[in-house]
């Protein structure tokens, strides 16, 4: 009943309306209640908080939200609603050698996510369901009990489209015959490309290359994310990306979205201007890599990651190994309100340590 | 010794000599030239342009310098007797602590042996230093002699090499901590091989709250020093960093004493220590993982940027399980050094002590029978390596005692 009046209050905030001042009005209170929710619902949240003592009776601004790392969801079960209410684990892509993250969905959360990531979407592609083209093979998506970051990414933007075509077979390679009847059937109109960066990268564009053919999806609108890892490991830039798509398939209208697995839904886009907005349902902090303290524009730093979504586990405040900056408040060239920042790459990793590693590394 | 296969031989780097001249005769043990090789190696790394920009180099140079050797060959060796190495002893060097791999080449050379070292597969600057002064030194004509007897590889993981120095080495020792050296163990090895295994172990240091109390400006900062090193130089990798400070003495006065020590301590390592962004973190998620795992946590305390004091409101059973890197301190009261005993294992390994006498504490170890506790030393001597080591004295374990009559 509550969690219901919660959701529709949450769904009348308009999705990039509220700047900084007046979004405190809203975000913060619902971050305060549900600090306090997950206080009282989760056992092993409410040791954290209590035993770093953090002082939950005075949240005054956002960095006052106590915040769990996010590589915790790797190792404990965090979650604030009953196992029989749980819907829906995702699981994180996790990096090699490390456990993945869990992530436990109840049907508030799960519907909020749905709701939340629709709004978003509407904002940069419009209300109309478009033909979608997924960069990726369906494979992905037939196991649907256990989610992955992929599986979750697939089926969210697939709710957004028509026509729901694979471009690629279940051995990820690319179907340029299957793709090709898909653009004839929906010739002049735009549609909606879906994939990870990387996926996108090495089985579409490095594939159309190879064989030297080129699709024409000049009307397409590339939504990909996913981490630049692989990418920056093989010294590819933004531009360089966007450079080789269009070559291969004339696309040039391409949004990078940012966004983690532990926060489904609340994805932050990148406008027409390359600058990565939050929506009215999340906001982000830039803390200091070392003490954790905020820092200010312009200051690069590890990005905290605030949601007002997740309610059956506690992750509405999660500080992410990534490092971003902090570009602006309110006055992106591109209209949208609220904070907008740029995400620099990921921490370094640490050396394995300790006496058991001799013969490991 | 069987010769080494061409196609093992191409799966491993050979950074210091010439597998084809490797010789497993063994020499006396403590043998004059090899004293003088390694004082000279002293010698030689006190002198490499930058050499003090690590620490622990310069720690290793100054235990094997002329006068130390001799020390320590005063000490431990039996003159009367005969003592031989045991010919061909095979190192697996550990990563957490680089130097350690050039004390265990000190102990094999000294014992007696040819040493064949497996460097860990990331090099180090501390390591590529010795190896560079090493080869150096074994092109001197004076220590040309050493050239069959020392060598050091690098290979990735590879059971066929493994197999094949594990299998004809007569001695072997491996740093590595339980996993590695399980593994290790699992290789058949010739039947009279002697081994040396480091195993994993945990530390702990206590503070009598008198001691504490009554330090002035001055020794309150010398205090911070060592306790300082002993903390922060391996980042707490070291098997023999202190993992848990134990104070002995009344609550209220404890706590005092804790609110006198840490801030000038923290102060004191904030302004040394370069925390790194990702060690940061990692402490962040241990101690987020620990205050909602262990019961017996009361509180988590970040004091300053670089300390972490988790506060236990006693010990557990398996407290040598409640490790912290890069400056994590547990924290716990005891009425008397006797309420340790229950957690002390066989994996306790170094306690560093202040405010007590070296016999005061050994005379504890000895009346509650620990099974575990090999090195009783006084705070600030923590990574002090040296040849009695985990319980053994090493160079005696990697050579025989020929009976003569």
């Amino acid at each position: 009943m509550s969690d219901e009046k919660t959701q529709t209050t949450l769904m009348d905030w308009p999705t990039f309306g509220l700047g900084c001042e007046e979004k405190q009005n809203f975000f913060l209170p619902e971050m305060r209640r549900l600090t306090a929710h997950h206080m009282s619902a989760c056992a092993p949240y409410a040791d954290i908080i209590k035993k770093f003592g953090y002082d939950t009776d005075n949240i005054e601004t956002l960095p006052d939200i106590p915040f769990l790392p996010v590589r915790l969801f790797k190792q404990q079960r965090l979650l604030s609603v009953p196992d029989a209410e749980v819907v829906k684990t995702m699981t994180s892509s996790g990096t090699s050698g490390q456990s993945p993250s869990q992530i436990f969905l109840d049907k508030t959360t799960s519907s909020l996510q749905v709701k939340v990531l629709s709004r978003i979407m509407t904002d940069f592609i419009g209300p109309k369901r478009l033909p979608l083209l997924v960069i990726d093979c369906e494979a992905t998506v037939a196991n649907r009990k256990r989610f992955s970051a992929r599986t979750a990414g697939i089926l969210g933007f697939s709710m957004f489209g028509r026509n729901v075509t694979y471009a690629l077979d279940d051995d990820m390679s690319l179907n340029t015959e299957r793709v090709q009847a898909f653009l004839d059937k929906h010739k002049d109109q735009d549609i909606l490309v879906f994939g990870f960066t990387y996926i996108v990268w090495l089985h579409f564009v490095k594939a159309l290359e190879q064989s030297g053919r080129t699709l024409d999806v000049n009307k397409g609108v590339l939504i990909h994310g996913g981490g630049w890892k692989q990418l920056a490991d093989q010294a590819i830039s933004t531009t360089e990306y966007k450079d080789r798509i269009a070559n291969v398939c004339g696309m040039t209208r391409l949004h990078n979205y940012y966004g983690m697995v532990e926060q489904t839904g609340s994805i932050f886009m990148e406008c027409e201007h390359g600058h990565l907005h939050a929506s009215a349902w999340s906001d982000i902090v830039i803390r200091d890599p070392i003490d954790f303290s905020p820092l200010s524009v312009g200051e690069s730093g590890l990005i905290e990651l605030l949601s007002v979504l997740p309610h059956s586990y506690p992750g509405h405040a999660l500080l992410s190994e990534d490092m971003g900056t902090i570009l602006g408040h309110d006055d992106c060239a591109c209209g949208r309100k609220g904070v907008y920042f740029e995400v620099k790459g990921r921490l370094e990793q640490a050396e394995v340590r300790g006496c058991s590693d001799t013969y490991s590394r | 010794m069987t010769p080494i296969p061409d196609d093992l031989k191409r799966r491993q780097t050979v950074l210091v000599g010439d597998l084809e001249q490797l010789d497993t005769h063994p020499v006396p043990s403590w043998d004059d030239a090899r004293l003088a090789f390694l004082s000279d190696l002293s010698r030689a790394l006190l002198a490499a342009p930058g050499v003090r920009e690590f620490p622990d180099v310069v720690t290793f140079a100054y235990w094997c310098r002329k006068a130390n050797l001799q020390a320590l060959k005063d000490k431990l060796s039996r003159p009367e007797r005969l003592q031989m190495g045991l010919g061909l002893v095979f190192h697996i060097c550990p990563s957490n602590v680089p130097i350690n791999a050039a004390f265990s080449l000190a102990f094999g050379l000294l014992a007696g042996n040819t040493c064949v070292l497996r460097l860990p597969s990331a090099s180090t600057p501390t390591l590529d230093l010795l190896v560079e002064t090493l080869k150096t030194l074994l092109n001197t004509p004076e220590h040309a002699n050493l050239q069959s007897a020392l060598f050091m590889l690098r290979y990735e993981r590879d059971d066929d090499v493994n197999a094949y120095w594990m299998g004809c080495a007569d001695g072997r020792i491996v740093w590595g901590g339980d996993e590695t050296v399980q593994r290790m163990r699992a290789y058949p090895a010739p039947a009279h091989s002697r081994e040396v295994m480091f195993t994993d172990r945990y530390s702990l240091c206590v503070l009598k709250v008198e001691a504490v109390e009554g330090l002035g400006d001055e020794e309150l900062n010398a205090f911070c020093q060592k306790l300082y090193n002993d903390i922060y130089l391996m980042d707490q990798a070291a098997c023999s960093s202190p993992q848990l400070i134990a104070w002995v003495g009344d609550g209220e006065r404890v706590r005092k004493a804790q609110d006198k020590l840490w801030p000038v301590f923290a102060d004191f390592a904030d302004e040394r220590y370069l925390l790194e962004p990702i060690q940061s973190m990692d402490k962040f998620v241990e101690a987020s993982n620990n205050a909602c795992t262990n019961t017996h946590i009361q509180s988590v305390k970040r004091q300053g940027r670089s300390l972490y004091r988790v506060q236990l409101d006693g010990l557990s059973s398996d407290q040598s399980a409640c490790r912290g890197y890069s400056g994590t301190v547990h924290e716990v009261t005891l009425g008397t050094l006797e309420e340790l005993t229950p957690s002390v294992t066989e994996r306790y390994q170094t306690l560093t002590y202040f405010g007590y006498g070296p016999d005061e504490v050994s005379n504890y170890a000895k009346t509650a029978h620990l099974r575990g506790v090999d090195r009783i030393v006084p705070v600030g001597q923590a990574l002090d390596m040296d040849a009695i080591w985990d319980g053994f004295d090493v160079i005696a374990s990697l050579s025989r005692i020929v009976d003569v009559r």
